[in-house]
């Protein structure tokens, strides 16, 4: 007992000693290699040239910055289930520690929130639930690592929009920046190097939430889930919500329950759009806010800024699971249930 | 350079949608706080509808960003 007190305290003092090195090491940097005002791209940069064209409708397939980070995120993952998750599961310990014990409290979280609101489809939700949270939250916390987002090579495309847009902006071709490093005729630059001129740079890796793509492409997922689990649940009649031809016979308010059901049809594909844009316009923002707030205050300011990053990255990747899982839950509800009763 | 000005003035207009989402979340955490103090009990459940109802809102403010970011990058 007491040898592992003295443990803790000694590490608490290392611990210490690093976190003021960095700072220190930070204030440094930042004056050998001011940061420049960064020039904001809003959709994905191209990091190779069209690889191929799609069979069927020709448009062309390019790499982005994005799909690297969505790409790593999916090796991240299943090498922590592979390789960290699974082991500690075989190892039959009860309470387990560090990355095993997060992930744990997070699936914890995701089923009793399932749990209290679907019912017997419990099972059925979890996992896509549990996917699209943690898929989203590796890829919004990536946003967090130094050299996402800020190094990469000169985006000329996004060169030629910027003078386009904006002629008087001092951009690369004028100022030179100093490469970080060069890889064969290819200079690597970062967001830094000399004051005003803007870098449109394309990084290697961007936080995939800032691509529109990914995000739509994640709300049709959960969009399909949504109709899939209603059909399972309720067959074709899941489809009486919608164009509901009984409610035209009977008298009264029943014309008006049908008009009801063409608004509901109105109301799922607008789902679509509010998951895909609250996601997009959060991780976006943030993008926008950690870079500017590291160029005008490039020591120290940026922590704070980190920090409500972080709580954003979680609190987005658990609302679009959560939400997720409630209209997943409501699908598999009937909506006649005045008729029920009798 | 109006082109640019216009551009920076309708981003800033945009952003006034974010009065009435401010104004949503504020209610949405009355109404949570208010509740929790009745029935501390309960406070599990009134929180995360709580959290729900926030984001539902902030999702709004969220929308008059978006707008204001397209006008303003692209």
């Amino acid at each position: 007992m007491a040898k592992q007190e003295a443990t803790r305290k000694w590490k608490y003092g290392v611990n210490r000693w690093i976190a003021l090195a960095i700072i220190i090491a930070g204030v440094i940097a930042a004056g050998m290699y001011p940061p420049l005002r960064p020039y904001i791209s809003l959709p994905a940069e191209h990091l190779t040239d069209t690889l191929f064209y799609f069979p069927l409708t020709g448009e062309k397939f390019f790499l982005t910055n994005t799909m690297v980070a969505v790409l790593i995120a999916d090796v991240f993952l299943i090498a922590l289930a592979l390789f960290v998750i699974r082991p500690a599961l075989k190892s039959g310990k009860q309470v387990f520690k560090g990355i095993v014990g997060v992930v744990e409290a997070l699936v914890e979280v995701i089923y009793n929130l399932t749990a209290g609101t679907a019912g017997k489809w419990t099972k059925t939700i979890v996992p896509i639930f549990a996917t699209i949270t943690f898929l989203v939250l590796t890829v919004n916390w990536m946003e967090l690592i130094p050299g996402v987002d800020s190094i990469g090579v000169i985006n000329e495309i996004s060169l030629e929009h910027a003078h386009h847009v904006n002629p008087d902006l001092h951009v690369e071709t004028d100022c030179d920046i100093d490469p970080l490093f060069t890889i064969g005729n290819t200079n690597v630059v970062s967001i830094g190097g000399q004051p005003d001129c803007a870098a449109a740079i394309a990084p290697f890796v961007r936080a995939a939430a800032t691509d529109l793509n990914f995000t739509l492409g994640l709300a049709f997922v959960s969009f399909m889930a949504i109709q899939i689990i209603g059909v399972r649940a309720q067959g074709l009649r899941y489809f009486e919500k919608f164009i509901n031809i009984r409610a035209l016979g009977k008298p009264g308010m029943g014309k008006i329950d049908f008009i009801v059901g063409i608004f509901e049809i109105v109301s799922e594909f607008s789902k679509i759009i509010s998951f895909s844009f609250r996601l997009f316009g959060n991780i976006f923002a943030g993008m926008i806010l950690l870079l500017v707030i590291g160029t005008l205050i490039p020591v120290a300011a940026q922590t704070g800024v980190l920090m409500l990053e972080f709580a954003v990255g979680l609190i987005q990747a658990l609302v679009f699971g959560m939400l997720t899982m409630i209209f997943m839950a409501q699908a598999t509800q009937s909506h006649h249930g005045d008729e029920e009763h009798h | 350079m109006e082109a640019e000005a216009a551009k920076m003035i309708g981003a800033g207009i945009a952003m006034i949608g974010a009065m009435g989402a401010g104004l949503g979340v504020g209610l949405a955490a009355l109404g949570g706080v208010q509740g929790i103090a009745r029935n501390p009990d309960a406070a599990g459940t009134i929180q995360t509808s709580m959290i729900l109802g926030i984001v539902f809102t902030e999702a709004i403010a969220i929308y008059c960003l978006v707008v204001a970011m397209l006008i303003l990058f692209i």
